[in-house]
């Protein structure tokens, strides 16, 4: 079962700070979209997955963890496939496998408090001028990445529940208690965050 | 401790949470028993804000929750009874450095009462720990020590023993029994709360008894077996 997003580990990318990393990301984002050569696009999903593969997760978590993005990705492939031929497809769906093996070999390799005081540094300008509320989009976002293990844990959860009754498991039968229990969640994380003061004090 | 109810009710749309009562609580152990549904949690959450009476007023220690509702949240700490989602950071001792950063101490005293309150609830080697890979029973200490690493005078605690195995039950109470705040502790556990100074008994919203543990029980038996 996904425990944490974040995995222990001693890599480069362990060591590197969430500002860097980001902006790296960021870079590579832009280059590849300028990028139109397959080959080269090919290279760097190649690069991007070796790197992904790197972190310390095995091969079977690294999979589970962009199963439903790559599913998503996939759709949107054969759409683009459909409609804009075979070339253009190609080159889209590696520039978005490549900047999504990016993204989790950084989600992977970066504590939710260093992406929480990233977001706070940059958007503190914005914050002293009044315009947004740092702390609150940082908060927003730390939670999103911290309970992402609670919602996988609630889909194995029903799925147990299916399987301990001889009830066979249809992911779309899950969706309408997992909406439910993820809103209770929410409410009682809620209710926590005001208890313990954290957001107005 | 001084907590004060002065006509004080909670509805929630039509349904009455808890009926008009007023109440005086400076006791330093205070438990709370009664059947689910009774208003027990509704009757803590009021103390520390978490609900607002519909009509009259809480204070603690001379603070309203309302009006003052800041002063409140740092003078009274509430574990829940899914400590679980009490945490919000992954890391044991990044949760706790979290909710003192929010209470806005600097950073040095964010450091060193994270390592106290480590160390006061006997956990410190459960700090680098993760909150997905902790036992019941050290997820609720992480939580009380969240909660006490700021520094409120009055703790409530939401069942705080629920679903724990013997051995986490008497690590937990053994902290809550060590910890100097004041604590009002709602518990199906009643051998817990024999030893607490005042016992509030709630039946369908109203304080149905109001005093010393032993005729409280008996007084919850009672209730139970109608």
């Amino acid at each position: 079962m996904l425990k944490s997003l974040y995995v222990d580990g001693h890599t480069f990318l362990h060591r590197a700070s969430a500002g860097a990393k980001m902006a790296a990301l960021a870079l590579c984002g832009i280059a590849l979209y300028f990028t139109h050569s397959t080959i080269i696009l090919a290279s760097a999903t190649v690069l991007a997955g070796t790197i992904y593969l790197r972190v310390g997760l095995d091969l079977r978590e690294a999979y589970a963890r962009l199963k439903p993005v790559l599913f998503t990705i996939g759709i949107l492939a054969l759409v683009n496939w459909w409609v804009l031929g075979f070339g253009i497809a190609a080159m889209q769906l590696l520039r978005i496998i490549a900047i999504v093996l990016l993204a989790a070999a950084i989600t992977a390799t970066t504590r939710i408090a260093e992406f929480m005081a990233l977001i706070e540094w940059l958007l503190g300008p914005l914050d002293r001028r009044g315009l947004v509320r740092a702390s609150d989009i940082s908060l927003a976002l730390g939670l999103v990445l911290r309970f992402v293990p609670d919602i996988f844990a609630h889909y194995e959860g029903l799925k147990d529940a299916h399987v301990a009754r001889g009830i066979p498991f249809r992911p779309a039968r899950a969706i309408g208690p997992m909406i439910i229990l993820v809103l209770k969640d929410a409410d009682s994380i809620a209710e926590a965050i005001d208890a313990r003061g954290i957001r107005g004090l | 401790m001084d907590i004060r109810f002065s006509d004080c009710s909670v509805k929630f749309k039509s349904h009455v949470a808890l009926h008009p009562f007023s109440l005086d609580i400076s006791e330093r152990r205070v438990g709370i028993i009664g059947l689910n549904g009774s208003g027990k949690t509704t009757f803590a959450k009021l103390i520390n804000g978490l609900v607002k009476p519909s009509t009259g007023h809480v204070t603690v220690n001379g603070h309203d929750t309302v009006a003052e509702a800041k002063a409140v949240l740092t003078l009274a700490g509430f574990i829940f009874q899914n400590p679980q989602q009490q945490l919000i950071m992954p890391i044991v001792s990044e949760d706790i450095a979290f909710g003192l950063k929010a209470h806005g101490f600097s950073p040095a005293e964010v450091a060193s009462r994270t390592e106290a309150a480590l160390a006061r609830l006997g956990i410190s080697a459960l700090g680098p720990r993760r909150v997905h890979e902790l036992s019941g029973g050290e997820v609720q200490l992480a939580a009380i020590a969240s909660v006490v690493a700021t520094g409120p005078e009055i703790l409530i605690f939401d069942e705080p023993v629920n679903q724990l195995d013997l051995r986490n039950r008497a690590r937990v109470l053994a902290a809550i029994e060590s910890l100097p705040e004041s604590a009002i502790v709602i518990s199906h556990d009643l051998p817990l709360i024999e030893g607490f100074d005042r016992v509030l008994v709630f039946h369908e919203g109203r304080i149905a008894f109001d005093g010393a543990p032993g005729p409280a029980i008996a007084h919850y038996r009672e209730i139970a077996a109608c």
